[in-house]
């Protein structure tokens, strides 16, 4: 046999012969892109190389796995349209009804935990954008090209603002849910019309814009998502190699390709500098032709400490976000609720909220952070130090006051989270045995007599302060760590003096805490 | 011609040029950045987004089109200085003039001037756009330094026909409707007739022939025209010996018969054939090769490649199309060509016509496509008064823009939105009855409105609707034809280009030019690969009526795919160049250990001579597929043993999406964990199913799947069975 003379010739196959060279190929003369390792632009933020949960071949196959996210918004699907169902049809005791029970004692309360610990968890598993894009897509989970909808892109006169649309439609959701007292929980038909105009409003986005457009602007729940998720530990889909990625020709995690979806968040494995806007659905991770896509783990709080990246209307929407829970802290205090009812009856409007006391007080709130930066900048900011000049739209635009004030928001995102989630406490703690009974209630069991229906996890209002103060204290503790290094990282070396301005922002996020901490036992001691 | 954005001319154009980037958006992945023409866009490094330079920028949007997210906007208007197109041709008289209309550039300074407007793209969305790919920018870029040597060198490396080309390609829905001002909105870069310049300036060069071997690869070609031209020119180049049987008593095909003077000159058509000959390709004029000779065909040659084109006229069955006075395109053209040839006789023509008698005869044609303008063009010079009926819509009209206007500019009268519904007379044709017609979408067919017609005096009809396949060969050789249609998931790299994200072409009339062009790929991929064992198809023979540079260009991918698989006929002895065939071996694995296997029996493959490459099934390109003599199908299997055990769905989904195998022997391997039951013979089935004849089988059970002390292991038995298939015995030289 012949075997020995040709088998060195059969290993050299792989090379086309030069007239197979696709005459295309030929005449593609690309520029050679510019080497973000140059300015180490991601130095810090790429995750450790060993926390790539993808690593495994368990997890890999199940992100790899068409129905990955299918089975995660599945059963997410089928609760919330039994929440519409249940909550029109059902018993008016919100207590007792399911729909109330499940959306407000423990639904809300694990969204703020994931998005803590995870990131956007909700957002890969959320049934309000998962129906949205399975009409959208036109397949539960199948790769086609079937897409319905005008797929428009989303007006640049909006988009520039990047998240605060979806701010907007926060504030304007939760006065909303404070009117028609929708989340105390109230009228149980009420809740099942919120969620029924999140979903339609979903599904109209869905129709008329292209890929996640709702969620990544609209959707009243990103921006909080997306900020105080940056505490998460999960850093989200990463590229492996950013050489691989640099050198890639088609890119198809961004536009997708027959084994997955183009990013519907508008991300690029290659770019990703924080966990803000992955929405861990695990297209790209499919779609990625060179298998360069891990799914990393990060340390805690790394999305808000170490991106060189300070997005405008992220701090903007921390300061507003941070103003709307100190309003809600606030209305459960006695003098609030006389005032509020002074500005009614001299405003002509029915009842609490007053928009008013509302936005007036968001408003308040989100200027003394505004100014908070302007006086760090007055009085720590040196003559000579100018930030670098960049951008030209509203989100990468810099200033003086910009250099300092975004740092700074960035900083408190801790304990603006801790302030919302321990505002969801009492709900949690007084009545989640209440989801059960309202389950039993469908079936004929449980009733407000039964002793479960009364139960609480904690049912004194000392034991909910103390929960609520020891959160708090965890998200200042946090919030002054985070602080520290912001200004550290980035005030420091704009400052006259550097020590004065990092001891400064975690004394600034330490009076946040306090200030709200002290709100909580005053609210539970007005109870 | 619809709404075009302005374009400006003057440096002071560049202040209201305008580029946002949509920093929210932008992902800093620098697709804009590397395709940028003017070099405009760049990296902040802060942020790591794209930032652009306004008074850079020339307005071109091929950053709009490549974004991935649509993070980028240019307002403001082209930077690029008007085209020029020398005026329309008149001839001063009509009747009996068969010089060519179509102007080319006459001087250096139009051609360079023209040439200057184009930006040399770095991703030439252009080169997608021309069937042959011929790298646009580069000889335009040659022709801007005046060095036509260096333009015909680079125009060889993709085309053999720049002369015939240039002339009859309809640019718009090609190169020029794929040019980055096309795509903007603009006026394209006038490249047909840069291209035309370069062949009229400077001679086409001919092929180059290699020193003669014994033996060489034998190679018949069935049919002269463009496709068999192309295969020719490379067959030739490669030292094969090539023979040509052509039907008619002149090579050229279509560009000969079905294009008159006007149109093309004769002396364009025929300079290639002149050239091979003298390169010595045997020509054999007036020697039709029926279907059924075929066999014998391959038996004599060591390959075939089938390039007959499509020339059997497409007839509309109504009521009076088989009265005299109705005939068909290709015999009105002929017959007008030797009569207006010099020598010929227009008289006589006329009478054979039966249109001689009357003072204004009228005659109409049905179409409204190149070959109805060229036929009605050609009745005008025969002194007759013509109109063309199409049922389609002006807007979807198939006939080039320009030759549209030039045939109205002639005198045609061109109605669309009319269909022929009857045709009238006692035994000659005498009247038409025409129905209206209205058609909303180029996709859709029109919709005849059977209560509107117009009865039309008629002293001839001629049909010109198209052409379509000799049924013979439909009928000896199955995988052919072939459907042009590209899958639903186009390859990155086109999306990347930005060709297939923006179809407003207003110098197109919208045509899609994107999606045609992927299309066209397809065509492509499918002549590089037999139909059956050494038997290749190209040109309209292989996709039904095309255009003249995709049958060329398919040729050439035609005879490439001869070249690399040199094949060899029964009784041919084997010369010192014969290689290992190529297996391609094929996985669908799940955890690996498919893979694995596959691999293995690769290496082991390659121990055996032949050239083994392996991919998983999502990795297989065509040109992988178009180059295999052979195929391993390595599959895990899946199911429920007490069910049904079936190939991995990959795996079948990949043997359903096969063109053809072209009767290549195909080996199937199987591993499973308990029992394979009938998974192999149903796959077995599937790939007979699309023209692979099945050589081998084998399953590999966990313990069978390694190495193992007994000599050969069932991995290496199982190769050795194959290769005893495939691999050819290898004479050892002297």
């Amino acid at each position: 046999m012949a075997a020995g003379t040709t088998t060195d010739t059969a290993r050299t196959t792989a090379v086309a012969p030069p007239h197979l060279i696709d005459p295309v190929e030929v005449a593609i003369r690309t520029r050679a892109p510019e080497d973000p390792a140059r300015t180490n632009r991601f130095e810090d933020t790429d995750p450790p190389r060993g926390l790539d949960l993808a690593r495994s071949p368990r997890v890999a196959r199940i992100l790899r796995d068409r129905k990955f996210q299918f089975l995660l918004i599945l059963p997410n699907q089928i609760i919330f349209w039994l929440v519409i169902g249940i909550g029109l049809v059902g018993t008016v005791d919100p207590g007792l009804n399911f729909a109330t029970a499940i959306t407000w004692y423990l639904w809300f309360c694990l969204v703020f935990v994931m998005m803590v610990v995870v990131g956007r968890a909700w957002c890969a598993m959320c049934p309000f954008g998962g129906f949205g894009e399975w009409v959208q897509r036109h397949t539960f989970f199948k790769r086609t090209n079937k897409s319905i909808g005008l797929g428009l892109k989303m007006p640049e006169s909006v988009a520039q603002y990047g998240f605060l649309l979806s701010v907007g439609a926060f504030l304007a959701l939760t006065w909303i849910e404070e009117f028609f007292n929708i989340a105390g929980p109230g009228n149980p038909a009420d809740t099942s019309f919120m969620v029924l105009g999140i979903v339609s409003s979903a599904l109209l986005f869905f129709l008329v814009f292209e890929r996640r457009t709702f969620c990544r602007y609209v959707c009243p729940l990103s921006a909080l998502i997306g900020s105080v998720g940056s505490m998460g530990s999960v850093a989200g889909f990463r590229t492996r190699d950013r050489e691989v990625c640099q050198r890639c020709t088609t890119k198809d995690c961004m536009r997708g390709d027959a084994d997955g979806y183009g990013c519907p968040w508008y991300t690029w494995p290659g770019s990703a500098d924080s966990n803000l806007a992955c929405g861990l659905c695990s297209e790209c991770y499919k779609a990625c032709p060179s298998d360069n896509i891990g799914l990393y783990l990060q340390k805690p709080l790394t999305s808000v400490v170490m991106p060189s990246r300070r997005r405008a209307d992220v701090a903007w929407a921390v300061a507003i976000l941070f103003g709307l829970v100190v309003y809600q802290q606030l209305n459960a205090l006695v003098p609030f609720a006389n005032f509020d009812s002074w500005l009614n009856a001299h405003t002509f409007f029915p009842h609490y909220p007053n928009p008013v006391s509302y936005f007036g007080i968001i408003g308040a709130v989100a200027v003394v952070m505004a100014v908070a930066g302007a006086g760090f900048q007055r009085a720590f900011a040196s003559r000579d130090a100018l930030p670098a000049r960049a951008g030209r739209t509203f989100v990468d635009r810099t200033s003086p006051f910009r250099a300092y004030f975004l740092p700074l928001m960035y900083g408190i995102i801790p304990v603006v989270g801790a302030d919302y989630f321990a505002r969801q406490l009492p709900k949690f703690f007084q009545h989640l045995p209440r989801v059960p009974v309202s389950i039993g209630h469908l079936f004929g069991y449980g009733t407000a007599q039964s002793s479960l229906y009364n139960a609480s996890l904690i049912s004194s209002n000392a034991g909910i302060i103390a929960v609520q103060v020891g959160v708090m204290a965890l998200g200042t503790l946090a919030a002054m760590w985070t602080s520290w290094r912001v200004a550290g990282r980035d005030l420091a070396p704009l400052s006259r003096h550097p020590r004065a301005v990092q001891v400064s922002a975690a004394g600034f996020a330490l009076a946040l805490g306090i200030v709200t901490a002290i709100l909580y036992v005053l609210m539970n001691a007005a109870d | 011609m619809t709404t075009l954005i302005p374009t400006t001319t003057d440096a002071a154009g560049t202040a209201s040029r305008h580029v946002t980037v949509l920093v929210d958006r932008c992902a800093g992945c620098q697709e804009c950045v590397i395709r940028c023409p003017a070099g405009a866009l760049s990296m902040e490094p802060v942020t790591w987004t794209a930032i652009a330079d306004d008074a850079a920028c020339v307005g071109c949007r091929q950053c709009e089109r490549v974004c991935p997210f649509s993070a980028i906007v240019v307002e403001g208007p082209l930077a690029v200085a008007d085209r020029y197109d020398p005026p329309l041709h008149h001839p001063v008289e009509l009747r009996g003039n068969v010089e060519e209309t179509r102007r080319g550039y006459d001087t250096w300074d139009e051609v360079v001037a023209e040439a200057t407007r184009c930006l040399t793209c770095p991703d030439p969305t252009c080169v997608r756009g021309c069937p042959a790919h011929n790298d646009i920018p580069q000889f335009v870029a040659a022709v801007r330094e005046r060095d036509l040597d260096r333009a015909h060198a680079i125009l060889q490396r993709t085309t053999v026909l720049p002369d015939a080309c240039s002339r009859v390609c309809n640019q718009a829905a090609q190169c020029e409707g794929a040019c980055t001002w096309s795509l903007a909105g603009g006026v394209p870069v006038a490249i047909g007739r840069i291209e035309r310049f370069i062949a009229d300036h400077a001679p086409v060069p001919p092929p180059v022939v290699p020193a003669p071997v014994t033996d060489p690869l034998s190679v018949g070609i069935i049919g002269a025209g463009p496709a068999g031209l192309g295969a020719a020119f490379d067959l030739v180049e490669a030292g094969a010996h090539v023979t040509v049987y052509e039907r008619e008593a002149q090579p050229g095909g279509l560009l000969l018969w079905g294009m008159p003077d006007f149109t093309l000159p004769d002396e364009v058509a025929t300079r290639p054939w002149t050239q091979l000959v003298a390169a010595g390709v045997d020509l054999r004029c007036s020697t039709p090769i029926p279907a059924d000779a075929l066999d014998h065909l391959l038996s004599v040659h060591d390959a075939v490649v089938v390039a007959n084109g499509a020339g059997v006229p497409i007839r509309l069955p109504v009521p009076g199309a088989d009265l005299e006075g109705v005939v068909d395109a290709t015999h009105f053209l002929q017959g007008s060509k030797d009569a207006l040839m010099p020598g010929g006789d227009v008289v006589a023509w006329r009478s054979a016509l039966g249109v001689d008698h009357q003072r204004d005869p009228h005659v109409l044609v049905l179409g409204a496509g190149n070959t109805a303008m060229d036929v009605a063009r050609m009745a005008r010079r025969l002194g007759l008064a013509a109109t063309c009926v199409d049922w389609l819509d002006e807007r979807f009209a198939l006939a080039r823009p320009d030759e549209l206007a030039e045939a109205r500019a002639e005198g045609v009268e061109v109605l669309f939105s009319r269909t022929l519904t009857e045709l009238g007379g006692t035994v000659r044709v005498s009247r038409a009855r025409l129905a209206h017609t209205t058609q909303r979408e180029r996709t859709t067919p029109p919709t005849v409105l059977a209560d509107q017609t117009d009865d039309l005096e008629v002293d001839l009809v001629v049909m010109a609707m198209g052409y379509r396949l000799d049924g013979a060969y439909r009928e000896a050789v199955a995988s052919a034809p072939i459907t042009k249609r590209a899958g639903i998931h186009p390859h990155g790299r086109w999306r990347a280009s930005g060709l297939l994200a923006n179809p407003a072409s207003a110098y197109n009339h919208h045509t899609e030019v994107g999606s045609l062009s992927l299309d066209r790929e397809v065509g492509l991929w499918a002549a590089a690969a037999p139909r059956r064992e050494r038997l290749w198809f190209a040109g309209d023979a292989l996709t039904g009526p095309g255009t003249v540079v995709e049958a060329m260009a398919q040729g050439r991918r035609a005879a490439r795919a001869i070249i690399d698989a040199a094949p060899t006929r029964p009784d041919r002895s084997l010369g010192a160049g014969a290689h290992g065939p190529r297996v391609l071996v094929v996985y669908a694995s799940s955890g690996g250990t498919t893979r694995d296997l596959a691999q293995r029996l690769s290496d082991q493959l390659g121990g055996q001579g032949a050239h083994a490459t392996v991919r998983s099934v999502a990795e297989v390109l065509p040109v992988d597929l178009a180059h295999a003599d052979a195929l391993v199908l390595a599959t895990w299997v899946e199911g429920l043993v007490v069910a049904r055990v079936r190939a991995a769905s990959a795996m079948r989904a990949f043997v359903g999406r096969l063109d053809t195998l072209g009767g290549r022997p195909v080996a199937l391997a199987a591993t499973y964990g308990v029992n394979p039951r009938g998974a192999l013979s149903e796959l077995a089935a599937q790939v007979e199913a699309h023209g692979g004849v099945v050589v081998a089988t084998e399953s590999f059970g966990p313990r069978e799947r390694g190495t193992s002390r007994v000599r050969p292991s069932k991995v290496e038995a199982f190769a050795n069975r194959i290769a005893a298939h495939v691999v050819r015995r290898i004479p050892v030289t002297s």
